[in-house]
């Protein structure tokens, strides 16, 4: 046995659908499932049914880079990550169970004068607004992570970057299993192999899910799903703000623990940390061609290793074991989009883009609350679908370590 | 000849793979489990010159070579001098893989041009992308081989035994016992199965096999026969491109028995007692089952497990589950070998780029291309512009010439200013906007005749405004020609109060007034002379043809080498426009900055027919303000750009440009600020220190100086 193998986790299947649920959650992702988590275990809402058209965790949830970090650069949005991570930090004493959490630091680094106003600036705003992210020079990133080329290849010089401390990382399925297994336990049905075919509206009233296993009534849908949300909207006619474009990541095989922080540059446009098992991850930017393809090319794997290995020459020899592809809701304003829409009934948590699983326990938190007392929290208030219309966009480009 | 392998020397016969030298001299190379020296299985893993995770079986042995075993993970390198990789871009009307008799078979039948790789060779297909795209790894380096059409002809995979004890050493199977009986390696006394025993029993080395009736069988080596299985990954990580199967790999295979006890994932180190653990806890689905015990995520990706958790699952659920998905990459490659062949882009240089390393300056990237930061004296920069002359190289602005009867409604639909009024010979500042009515660029118009204009965009924006540009034309169906000339045209900012001097005794007499052009030779060099003023002074911008940039920067500096005359960076660049309180895009505006925002209302006219953002401007305009980018002055030197402004308690909003204004001898800053009630506090804190709302330009408020 490895020490890995998922040793706790009690995963309690329906073998019925019912003909309705108070709530019907689309997509059995980690917000999908952390909703249902939060409904059943702070809300007592346990008539819920998430449903999922693969396996729990099939989607994004269980292909992202598994980064937890606050160090965005609207307020808005440090206050809700940083309280993500704050959620993040307790969710294996809440459930019990081991997420592999690790709080690692993460470092974003600045090659250009510009970069280094920009990470700076990000120290300051993370500050004000409750994250803990410091400017720090280069001896101070050898400290950290000795293994960085200062030189950059001689290209790309490091001259600064913005520290994150509490940056960290969790094995993504087991996230998803902890928060599946405690929706369950309270009572929640999840039912993999479930599609979603069609969405009941009636006078701008939500009435439930065509899927094919027959129709489900339900008081109130949301739509969790990663990929695929903007058809499945369009199904009540609704039009969401969303493209969706692949993003690419790969592991090398596992090695002695030895990378200890989570490293990234915009400007390279990567970012690699060290998994508890070893392998050493490495993602990049979306591909600019909006796709619902999980194809995985060799150019983005060629292209991130070449950009990873300037700041890490030390991986050169690392063999590459998995390339994959998930792939990302982007909004307009690289920012979520969490609340109402204009069917009664019907809400959405979207718009996850490259930021999605770090923001699990926040976001599953802030739609359950949503849905028990049909108030919007006010963590989550400006992330409304309104903002679009009511010229309050949210944009994040430069936190969104993509481009 | 002879490697080491553990500090050990290794002798070896041509030919021989490491794996089959090792066997040779009774080494197990991993210490233990079933041999198949056909690169399915991680039981031969070695570090091979500092690299881990070779399979030492696809690996031809070679003098001096540093061989260790890999027991447990391997230690992460120090650090590494990267050795470049050949790489080889080849093309081929069929790509096949795999020449065993299926492969050969499929080379015979066809015509056209054809590759074929082999991993018996060292030529290792890594994975199959689209295009069809075969990445190859082989001895001399790597091979991109594109083609119409894949032959996947990879045969089939030997099952491994699956119970306890199958992490000995002197287990092999069936094809690996040929290839070592046809090396001469003598296995001793063996038994051959075909059916999973009970048990291997021994210590370290393989002694006997209980069967599965319990009898017991002494030997020294087991030889195992258990059954084949198409080695089918690249055929499934290729569907959906040009791809055929054929021979043992397109062959559905059979399902080993379920397997009871026993290592099922040698990589991973999962139990079949993990299987049925997690199962019997509700991980009941291939990926779930594969996600929570690991199994087949290690370097053979499934290639040992695979068919016994298929099998394992397959006794529990009314039918088979379908194998996992085939991802890249399937032989491994380091990532210096994933690397080779990639370029990162390079960052353009303009055509004085010499004349900056010779006069000292240190260069920075802004906009994608390289420009001077600052010249080695830094106050010098300042001084010069503000009370000589200097020069500034702006050959990076975006540059383009649109001509023709549709040119007048292209530009009066594309940007928010009018466009039609000015006169040719006139010049107006120009704000770009996207159809959300946000600023996404700014530079100049300058109307050359009735039908044609220069346009000029900011260093970041060039590329995606002849993007926009074109669109537009394209999309309003307008009779224009679009010329990009940014990389055609250099451009120097001749700027301060003896511009027009230095100009002058450069034999140009009749210089252009404020916001007005001409075209003019300037020390025999053709240009187009903008007057304008990004520093606050009198400014002229030289555009001219590129070849000629470096003779027009020399004879500039030679004309005022008596009126201290100095060149100005980045750095001196930021202070000055800040002064004057231009803000820059990208660094002052943010992705929902309306002109309203920046405070900028009168740069989009909405009398005006229409432009595009316009719709945008109407709609938004009557939504109240929620933030604005205005200006702040405070004592002593500027605070880092980035600050944030607090008033009371709260933060209400952040510095975007801080500099401290010797001429002014007070820090000035550009700022977003919320607003309540469209009013926000005239007094904040920035770093500790009071700042205050202050109008600009902060500069020569009246534009005196720069009209001068």
């Amino acid at each position: 046995m490895n020490e890995f193998v998922e040793s706790k986790v009690r995963l309690r299947w329906p073998e019925e659908l019912r003909s309705s649920y108070d709530v019907v959650i689309v997509g059995g992702g980690g917000h999908g499932l952390a909703t249902a988590y939060y409904l059943a275990t702070r809300h007592g809402i346990t008539n819920v049914a998430v449903l999922e058209r693969g396996y729990i965790g099939s989607g994004n949830s269980g292909r992202n880079t598994t980064v937890i970090r606050a160090n965005y650069g609207v307020p808005e949005a440090v206050r809700f990550y940083q309280h993500s991570l704050e959620l993040y930090q307790r969710l294996e004493d809440e459930t019990g169970r081991w997420i592999m959490h690790k709080e690692k630091g993460l470092l974003w680094i600045a090659h250009t004068e510009m970069g280094l106003r920009a990470e700076r600036a990000r120290a300051a705003l993370n500050q004000a607004y409750g994250s803990d992210t410091v400017f720090i020079g280069p001896e101070e990133i050898k400290a950290i992570c000795p293994q960085i080329d200062l030189s950059g290849g001689g290209r790309y010089p490091v001259l600064g970057a913005s520290y994150h401390p509490r940056g960290a990382t969790a094995r993504h399925d087991r996230v998803v299993w902890s928060l599946a297994e405690g929706a369950m336990r309270g009572g929640v049905e999840v039912h993999q192999r479930t599609r979603v075919i069609g969405l009941q509206v009636d006078a701008d009233r939500i009435l439930g899910v065509e899927t094919d296993r027959g129709f489900i009534g339900a008081g109130t849908v949301l739509l969790a799903l990663g990929g695929q949300v903007s058809t499945i909207a369009a199904m009540a006619g609704l039009r969401l703000p969303i493209r969706t474009h692949p993003l690419q990541a790969f592991v090398t095989n596992h090695y002695q623990q030895g990378l200890d922080a989570i490293v990234a540059s915009t400007e390279l446009l990567f970012y690699a940390s060290q998994t508890a098992r070893g392998e050493i991850l490495i993602g990049a930017e979306i591909d600019r061609q909006p796709s619902y393809s999980y194809r995985s090319s060799y150019g983005f794997l060629s292209s991130c290793a070449g950009r990873a290995l300037v700041l890490l020459p030390f991986l050169a020899d690392l063999k590459v074991l998995r390339q994959w592809t998930g792939v990302c809701d982007m909004s307009p304003d690289y920012s979520p989009v969490m609340g109402p829409t204009d069917v009664q009934g019907l809400l959405v948590t979207t718009g996850w883009g490259t930021w999605g699983f770090k923001a699990i326990p926040a976001g599953g938190e802030a739609m359950a609350a949503l849905i028990a007392t049909g108030v919007v929290p006010s963590l989550i208030a400006p992330f409304g679908l309104d903002r679009f219309v009511n010229d309050r966009t949210l944009s994040d480009r430069g936190s969104a370590g993509t481009q | 000849m002879s490697f080491t392998f553990d500090g050990r020397d290794i002798s070896f016969a041509p030919g021989d793979s490491i794996a089959v030298a090792l066997l040779r001299a009774g080494i197990h190379p991993t210490g233990g489990g079933c041999i198949c020296l056909g690169g399915d299985c991680p039981h031969c893993l070695v570090r091979v010159d500092g690299v881990a995770y070779v399979r030492s079986c696809q690996t031809t042995a070679a003098a001096g070579m540093v061989v260790e075993s890999q027991a447990g993970d391997p230690p992460l390198p120090e650090s590494t001098v990267q050795a470049p990789v050949e790489v080889r871009t080849v093309f081929a009307d069929l790509v096949i893989v795999g020449q065993g008799e299926a492969g050969r078979r499929a080379a015979a039948d066809v015509s056209g041009e054809v590759l074929s790789f082999d991993a018996g060779r060292g030529e290792e297909v890594i994975g199959i992308y689209a295009g069809p795209m075969v990445i190859v790894r082989t001895p001399a380096g790597m091979v991109h081989a594109r083609c119409q059409r894949v032959i996947v002809a990879t045969g089939a995979a030997e099952e491994q035994p699956i119970c306890p004890g199958s992490d000995l050493a002197g287990i092999f199977t069936q094809r690996a016992a040929e290839k070592l009986s046809s090396a001469g390696i003598d296995l001793g006394r063996t038994v051959q199965l075909t059916q999973h025993p009970q048990r291997f029993v021994g210590e370290g080395h393989v002694t006997g096999v209980i069967l599965e009736d319990g009898s017991r069988l002494e030997c020294d080596s087991v030889i195992v026969d258990l059954g084949l299985h198409p080695r089918d990954a690249l055929a499934r990580m290729g569907e959906g491109l040009e791809i055929e199967t054929v021979g043992e790999a397109a062959m559905p295979g059979e399902l080993p028995p379920p397997p009871l006890t026993g290592t099922v994932c040698p990589c991973s180190k999962v139990e079949v007692s993990d299987l049925d653990s997690v199962w019997d806890r509700g991980f009941q689905e291939m990926e779930l089952v594969k996600r929570a015990t690991l199994a087949g995520t290690g370097t053979c990706q499934g290639g040992v497990c695979l068919p016994h958790l298929r099998s394992y699952l397959a006794a529990r659920q009314s039918q088979a589950p379908s194998a996992f998905t085939a991802r890249p990459v399937t032989r491994q490659l380091t990532m210096s070998e994933a690397a080779a062949g990639f370029d990162l882009a390079p960052f353009r240089r303009t055509s004085l780029h010499q004349e900056h390393l010779r006069l000292g300056a240190i260069m920075d990237r802004f906009g994608g291309w390289w420009r001077p930061w600052r010249y080695p004296d830094v106050d010098a920069e300042y001084r010069a512009v503000r009370t000589a002359a200097s020069l500034g190289d702006v050959g990076t602005l975006g540059k383009m010439l649109v001509a023709g009867p549709g040119a007048v409604e292209l530009l009066e639909r594309l940007y928010p200013c009018r466009v039609e009024d000015l006169k040719p010979g006139g010049v107006r500042y120009a704000l770009l906007l996207d159809e959300r009515g946000y600023v996404i660029d700014d530079g100049l118009i300058c109307r050359l005749s009735d039908t044609r204009f220069f346009l000029t965009f900011t260093s970041g924006g060039a590329s995606f405004a002849e993007m926009w540009v074109r669109d537009w034309a394209e999309t309003f169906g307008l009779d224009v020609r679009i010329l990009d000339r940014t990389m055609s045209l250099g451009a120097i900012n001749v700027t301060g109060p003896r511009a027009k001097e230095l100009m002058n005794r450069l034999g140009v007499s009749d210089l252009p007034g404020y916001l007005a052009h001409t075209q003019a030779d300037v020390a025999g060099i053709p240009c187009r002379i903008i007057r304008l003023s990004f520093t606050g002074e009198v400014s002229f911008e030289l555009h001219h043809p590129v070849d000629r940039s470096v003779e027009l920067w020399r004879a500039l500096e030679a004309a005022g080498s008596d009126i201290d005359l100095y060149p100005h960076g980045l750095d001196a660049l930021f202070t000055l426009r800040l002064e004057k309180g231009h803000f820059i895009v990208g660094m002052d505006s943010e992705y929902d900055s309306t002109p309203r925002r920046l405070g900028l209302e009168w740069a989009a006219r909405l009398d005006k027919a229409d432009f595009v953002g316009k719709q945008a401007l109407l709609r938004t305009n009557l939504i109240p303000l929620n933030k604005r980018l205005v200006g702040w002055e405070m004592d002593g030197p500027a605070p880092v750009e980035g600050s944030i402004l607090i008033h009371g308690d709260a933060p209400v909003g952040q510095v975007t440009s801080s500099r401290f204004s010797p001429v002014l001898g007070k820090t000035v800053m550009l700022g977003w600020v919320r607003l309540e009630d469209d009013r926000f506090p005239e007094e904040v804190q920035v770093d500790g220190r009071v700042a205050r709302h202050a109008a600009h330009p902060f500069y020569d408020p009246s534009g005196e100086r720069a009209r001068g």
